[in-house]
């Protein structure tokens, strides 16, 4: 290896980086001792890699960055079903499933409001992953717009004051329905879905919401505008009334 | 797996590091602040995904970089060197140009340099990844990483000695 060569293979010498233990740099630093042009241009550049590396790590943090991240972006949880109570949930979830299979599956029309709020409620309680966590409502408002879903919806005061705990990205009939979750306590959400008004056959008329059990959850149905919205939570139709004022 | 990582301790282990590496990209605090802050946002959705997880800083630090190619839509596929055909003079570096370097100097320099090189410089002196590292983040060869660092460096060098030279010049002298 002559002096060119080993200028070459220097370039991406690291000081302080364990480099000198590496055989690729080996023969190249031998020749930095045979050569003392070689060995002043190494120690310059030596100088240079430190002085930019440096000046790299200089670069100034935001002090409140990581407050931000925590707070706009704290996933309650990835894979919900890991959690052993909600594993419990899960295999509940499944049992209804099963119980509620001849409800579902009765015949009539497979685009009325019936039909869409038991297969809506269906999804969620089967397939429980979100396609965004957190709890910024204005996130998910965003996230859903950014994806072609709906996120132009209006919700109800009381909806609005509760902090959010992430949205999906559902289908009906090849529409897309957005599910925004809100999280009453750790153990208990509120799901609203949410679609086009042309997508379901006998929407409820606006302003009167119609209020119907899906398993153990209970469902209100209102219209609002071009969209169909349906709220599914624990508990009766007065605690879900709470939430439509 | 990820489930099992603290959001908050990976949070605080490596957002610094993110910033900085987006901030060389970018040079805007608030460029550099949304990329950190949509890296986190993108591992709370797809984090899930990884199963190795001894391979979260790189994967952190990959969809970062990707986050800032969508994000310019670069479309342009960068050109691929072997460090073998690298033939240029590197530049001799003077004691007094290393000891006035300050960071807004390299990171003004390092906009200059071409921008296939800026990430694998940046990746090099901020957080001091392998070769191999670097290459997994950026989703390019190990040679290729190579021989952009060669070049980069070369041509970071030259602006910083010669500032008033364009990049361009500087391209045609490093490809002789």
């Amino acid at each position: 290896m002559d002096s060119q060569q080993a200028k070459k293979v220097l370039t991406l010498f690291r000081p302080g980086y364990a480099d000198e233990a590496k055989p690729e740099f080996e023969e190249a630093l031998k020749q930095t001792k045979r050569d003392p042009e070689l060995a002043t241009w190494f120690n310059q550049h030596c100088a240079f890699q430190k002085a930019t590396r440096e000046q790299f790590r200089q670069i100034v943090v935001p002090g409140d960055l990581k407050d931000r991240i925590l707070s706009q972006t704290r996933p309650r949880n990835i894979v919900l079903w890991r959690r052993p109570s909600l594993a419990l949930a899960a295999a509940a979830a499944i049992v209804l499933l099963g119980a509620l299979a001849a409800f579902w599956f009765r015949p009539g029309g497979s685009d009325n409001l019936t039909a869409y709020r038991n297969r809506m409620v269906r999804s969620a309680m089967r397939e429980y992953r979100m396609n965004l966590l957190t709890n910024d409502l204005n996130e998910i408002r965003r996230f859903l717009k950014e994806n072609q879903a709906h996120g132009d919806y209006v919700l109800p005061k009381p909806l609005e004051k509760l902090p959010g705990t992430g949205c999906a990205i559902l289908s009906w009939q090849g529409k897309r329905v957005s599910l925004v979750c809100f999280e009453l306590d750790p153990r208990n959400d509120l799901l609203l879905f949410i679609t086009d008004r042309k997508t379901v056959s006998n929407a409820p008329p606006a302003g009167k919401p119609q209020f119907a059990p899906v398993g153990k959850l209970m469902t209100a149905s209102w219209t609002a505008a071009d969209k169909v919205y349906v709220l599914a939570g624990l508990g009766d139709q007065k605690s879900l009334q709470q939430y439509l004022k | 797996m990820p489930d099992e990582l603290d959001f908050e301790c990976l949070v605080s282990r490596y957002y610094s590091s993110l910033y900085q590496f987006a901030f060389s990209l970018s040079r805007t605090d608030t460029e550099a602040s949304d990329l950190t802050q949509q890296t986190f946002y993108v591992w709370a959705i797809k984090g899930h995904q990884l199963r190795d997880v001894s391979k979260v800083k790189t994967w952190l630090f990959t969809t970062l970089h990707r986050e800032f190619l969508e994000k310019h839509r670069r479309q342009t596929r960068f050109p691929h060197f072997e460090l073998n055909q690298i033939d240029s003079e590197l530049p001799s570096i003077s004691p007094p140009m290393v000891d006035q370097l300050d960071s807004r100097t390299v990171l003004q320099a390092l906009a200059r340099v071409d921008a296939s090189y800026q990430a694998p410089l940046a990746l090099f002196y901020l957080e001091d990844h392998s070769y191999k590292e670097i290459a997994e983040i950026l989703e390019i060869p190990l040679g290729t990483v190579k021989s952009r660092l060669s070049r980069g460096i070369a041509q970071l060098q030259e602006i910083l000695m010669c500032p008033h030279v364009s990049p361009a010049a500087l391209k045609r002298e490093q490809h002789g």
